[in-house]
């Protein structure tokens, strides 16, 4: 299985269909609901065959932007340009756009095949190729011998499949997912993750992905959308998100589980010292421009910290002792407080003990200092 | 005996907790409709023969009539009531503005009672009532329409009576779809009539059978608007009126059984034919799947 589909994705990538739009330009949308401002001015131009994930907690406005995309819900100022010509006007059942809803959706009354045969019954296409395109899409997410059955006799992940079926069977310009893997266990998690991104690739798809997981939004997306209460925060590929964050809030929401409360001692170029609260001066690299005496965040991530054995310790490395322990698989997360005064969370591959001592070294490059936020 | 109640799912608790329901079903359900059938059966004075009660109901012409009367009142008035309350019961699927001042005026009619609702229609409806008079004024017609003391007044009535409570059922049936559904709908290119009619009509029907059938039971059992807005010697002579004539203007006590069982019999075979075609249809869960 696993196999079929890495083999799969890397015949999809040689041979990959046209995309079926150009480019989708969306301009300054903004929507108020009563006080709540849930998005603000918000700006982004996707290219054809492009999949972009809609990343942030939940309330930050990912859902209404795709819900705008979707015209399910009408902007109160902006524009959604589809291939130069504005789409705010059209009614959803014409935009010929695709979704898949986080609780699925399914026909329940109807079967498997007549779920995904509906887009296809609504645009009029001749019985004899809805067969043959049902028939087709079925096998692509191997359900083809569930196409008789109803959708409350499927399993979570069976069922998702059909709404991916059901949501590009008909071709669409672009294809909408809000949070689809939400309600999936861990294993099934990956296992449709693969799907979605083998799907969009042998598709030929637009897509455009809501989450609020950064290893969802990471590892399927072609560019990252970070938001925050309705307006853009950061837009990226992933590598370039995840390894330069452009805020303190960024950075927590890619996984610096590491924010320390500093104050900056000294700053030239992008160098910086920073001093904790507990008195201990640090070197780390400038992201916001700081000058000495201002408040500010030094962020780390867990995997940038690395642990030695206390009698190795090298200059700028803190002492500590090893409070908690967790055993990750493949490496294990450490809570160690120390000299910084704040414990820090490393991740590494030694096996440490709790209570053993150890130094902890923070790479300054690694170490990033922002601008401390209201 | 106790190994083969626990066998069931039965024990002592569970007997003693439905006892007293128990009690008050037989008293109230059982006895008297076996009750009723033991005097159906026993033959009125002049006659002759185990089933002489219903051969005299079933052959008299004008008594037989008042089961055609009957369903001539109930059928029209469940299918009137269905089909005015499922385009309303799906408009108002979702709270709407104003909706607990609009629910109530729905659902009022039903706590005030046939004989009030009677009383209104007398006066309203009435060759002198508000409604001709309006009709009179704009020039619509040239004399008062006869809208009571007649079959229309019958329909009138008891479709003011009933449609509180088949509204009721179906706005709970369609407030109880996953509004999902029908983005899902228009995202697959489905128009509002289609939306309606593929998707929420059909998770609707469940809904609808169980309203057409209390609507039909309740109408079939019509009494007092038969008589007070109807034309009880006539047109709205219905099977309840028989019963209660052969009881208490003829004290035949056997046919009134007879007519009274007879009623029960027709009640039951159209809610089993209405339940078993709600069998056919789609009837499990209104959602879209997890979540």
């Amino acid at each position: 299985m696993v196999e079929r589909t890495e083999e799969a994705q890397r015949k999809s990538a040689a041979e990959r269909p046209e995309p079926h739009i150009r480019r989708i330009w969306v301009k300054n949308l903004s929507k108020r609901f009563g006080d709540l401002v849930a998005l603000k001015d918000f700006e982004l131009e996707v290219e054809g065959g492009e999949f972009i994930g809609l990343l942030g907690p939940s309330g930050c406005g990912k859902t209404t932007a795709l819900n705008c995309f979707a015209g399910l819900l009408a902007p109160d100022a902006g524009d959604i340009e589809l291939d130069g010509e504005s789409i705010l006007s059209v009614p959803s059942e014409r935009r010929r756009f695709g979704m898949v809803f986080q609780n699925y959706a399914l026909f329940p009354h109807l079967s498997i095949a007549r779920n995904v045969s509906f887009g296809l019954e609504m645009e009029g296409v001749g019985k004899t190729e809805v067969r043959e395109r049902v028939e087709e899409v079925l096998s692509l997410v191997h359900l083809e011998e569930h196409r008789d059955k109803y959708p409350a006799q499927l399993s979570g992940g069976q069922q998702q499949r059909v709404a991916l079926a059901r949501a590009v069977v008909t071709r669409p310009r672009i294809i909408l997912m809000d949070e689809p893997l939400s309600n999936l266990d861990a294993k099934l998690r990956l296992e449709m993750r693969t799907e979605i991104r083998r799907l969009h690739q042998t598709l030929g798809l637009t897509t455009i992905y809501v989450t609020h997981d950064q290893e969802e939004a990471l590892s399927l997306s072609d560019r990252v959308v970070l938001m925050r209460d309705g307006t853009i925060q950061q837009v990226g590929p992933p590598k370039e998100v995840y390894a330069e964050p452009a805020s303190a809030y960024a950075a927590n929401f890619l996984g610096y589980r590491n924010l320390l409360p500093v104050k900056v001692t000294a700053a030239e170029g992008e160098h910086a010292r920073v001093a904790t609260q507990a008195g201990v001066e640090i070197s780390g690299t400038l992201r916001d421009h700081l000058s000495p005496g201002e408040d500010a965040v030094a962020a780390i991530r867990p995997e940038d910290v690395s642990v030695v054995p206390p009698d190795r310790k090298e200059q700028g490395a803190f002492s500590g002792t090893v409070e908690l322990a967790e055993f990750l698989g493949r490496d294990s997360e450490l809570s160690v407080p120390g000299e910084l005064g704040e414990p820090l969370i490393a991740r590494t591959t030694g096996d440490w003990k709790v209570g053993s001592k150890v130094s902890l070294q923070l790479p300054p490059e690694r170490l990033f200092v922002f601008t401390k936020e209201g | 005996m106790s190994k083969m109640m626990s066998r069931w799912g039965i024990d002592r608790n569970l007997l003693l907790l439905l006892g007293p329901a128990l009690v008050l079903v037989v008293a109230l359900f059982v006895w008297p409709f076996l009750y009723g059938i033991g005097v159906s059966l026993t033959p009125g004075p002049g006659r002759e023969g185990f089933l002489s009660n219903y051969a005299a109901f079933l052959g008299d012409v004008r008594e037989r009539a008042s089961i055609w009367n009957t369903l001539w009142i109930a059928i029209p008035v469940t299918i009137a009531n269905v089909l005015v309350a499922v385009p309303i019961a799906y408009r108002m699927r979702r709270p709407l503005k104003g909706q607990r001042p609009i629910s109530a005026v729905f659902v009022v009619p039903m706590s005030l009672g046939v004989v009030l609702v009677a009383e209104g229609m007398l006066t309203f409806f009435g060759p002198a009532g508000w409604f001709n008079k309006v009709l009179l004024t704009l020039g619509v017609v040239n004399e008062p329409l006869q809208l009571v003391h007649n079959y229309i007044g019958v329909l009138i009535s008891l479709f003011i009576a009933e449609f509180p409570v088949v509204f009721l059922i179906l706005l709970g049936y369609a407030s109880g779809i996953d509004p999902n559904l029908e983005r899902a709908g228009r995202m697959l290119g489905a128009g509002a009539w289609q939306r309606f009619s593929r998707i929420t009509l059909p998770l609707m029907m469940p809904g609808v059978a169980i309203a057409a059938a209390l609507s039909f039971v309740a109408t079939f059992a019509v009494f007092p608007s038969a008589v007070l807005v109807g034309e009880p010697a006539g047109a709205t002579r219905v099977i309840a009126l028989a019963a209660w004539q052969a009881a208490y203007e003829r004290f035949d006590f056997g046919e009134a059984s007879a007519i009274a069982i007879t009623m029960a019999a027709i009640e039951l075979v159209c809610v089993a034919a209405i339940l078993l075609g709600r069998s056919r249809l789609y009837r499990g869960p209104t959602g879209g799947g997890k979540g």
